[in-house]
């Protein structure tokens, strides 16, 4: 876990260190021998001898200095992996933490904004009686919800995320269709419930990453899951109020 | 000297318990907004360094620190900004209020770690 990510992290750049000491001291020995050898008058088998062993000091020393940049690389992307690791085992479990569907969205949109960058985007969920998506959801615009969005009821409009509504496939853009950034589709079990579009991004962050992709998916996985669990929880909960309410009315309370 | 208490500043759950995973080796105190900062800077003498968002309700990430550096006390505490206002602008408003560094989110873990880790409590980053 990312503990251990940290602290193999720092056993690893202090290997490194170390490995980077030895190296500059074997240095340092071949240059002492070589100065040496050229000090001392030597026999033509003395100077054959000390040239291959230089030969060799420096052979070994290339290949050290080879495996510490190759150890070196591979720190920087087992790094970058437990942030990844990372950002999808916080998200996952923000996702999960709440029974409160109001809660459940606010999570949605803060995995958006903070892990993603996205400044713009709309959550759209399937309604439950009727056609259409309602806009459960958007978040930087400040001057109304951007068409084809701006409606209460979602009906269509956008190519991209009409046709992953139906066939709930996660889609990258932007197309000559549909302004989005990205689909996601908010499944449960195979029910596709809504979806997340992503509008815009941070002006710092100009492009999505590959390593976004693993949240995208994620997101497409657990969100509705999470949202639809909050809901059905807390439609139980008023149910239950309502007859604990009627109970005690009968009972005269 | 390395920090040992932070006091995390964002109004975000999720931030709360990203930090809470990424820096296990420091001791935590959250608010979720400025006003609670300054309570939780009264209520533990020893927080020695403060993450501070800059969108939040009540009292806003810049106004917080204004009153933090005009706090003769506390005038010294090293505050990292971590925002998604990422613009020039915004870092150079945000280091000219008194922020110690200024990181744009999403960010990447190590960058924070690393940021930290050049920290010296008593001031500025080394």
């Amino acid at each position: 876990m990312p503990k251990m990510r940290l602290d193999s992290g720092a056993a690893g750049q202090e290997l490194i260190a170390e490995l980077r000491s030895t190296l500059e001291r074997a240095g340092e020995l071949i240059r002492v021998v070589e100065a040496n050898l050229q000090d001392k008058p030597e026999s033509r088998d003395d100077a054959a001898s000390s040239d291959e062993r230089i030969g060799e000091l420096e052979r070994r020393l290339a290949t050290a200095e080879s495996d510490v940049k190759e150890l070196a690389s591979r720190l920087v992307d087992s790094e970058h992996q437990g942030g990844r690791l990372m950002n999808l085992y916080v998200a996952t479990y923000q996702l999960h933490a709440t029974l409160d569907p109001a809660e459940v969205q606010a999570t949605i949109a803060e995995i958006a904004i903070n892990l993603l960058g996205a400044e713009q985007f709309v959550l759209l969920l399937r309604r439950d009686e009727g056609e259409g998506c309602e806009i459960a959801l958007f978040e930087g615009m400040y001057d109304g919800v951007v068409p084809p969005f701006d409606v209460e009821t979602y009906t269509g409009g956008d190519p991209m995320v009409d046709v992953t509504l139906r066939d709930g496939v996660l889609r990258l853009g932007p197309t000559a269709e549909s302004k989005a950034l990205a689909a996601v589709p908010l499944r449960v079990q195979n029910e596709i419930v809504g979806v997340l579009v992503l509008l815009k991004l941070l002006d710092h962050k100009p492009i999505l990453r590959a390593e976004d992709r693993d949240l995208l998916d994620l997101l497409s996985a657990h969100a509705a899951s999470a949202l639809f669990a909050a809901r059905l929880f807390a439609t139980k909960d008023r149910k239950l109020r309502t007859l604990e309410s009627l109970v005690k009315l009968a009972r005269g309370e | 000297m390395q920090p040992r208490k932070v006091l995390v500043v964002d109004d975000s759950k999720l931030m709360h318990k990203m930090y809470e995973v990424m820096l296990r080796q420091y001791a935590l105190v959250y608010a979720s907004d400025g006003r609670q900062a300054l309570d939780r800077l009264q209520e533990h003498a020893d927080i020695d360094l403060v993450l501070l968002d800059i969108n939040m309700p009540n009292m806003n990430g810049l106004e917080f620190l204004a009153q933090l550096r005009s706090d003769g006390s506390r005038s010294e505490l090293p505050v990292i900004i971590i925002s998604t206002e990422g613009r020039e602008e915004d870092t150079a408003r945000g280091l000219e209020a008194g922020a110690t560094a200024y990181i744009k989110k999403p960010f990447h873990s190590e960058e924070i770690i690393e940021v930290i880790s050049r920290l010296d409590v008593k001031g500025s980053a080394a």
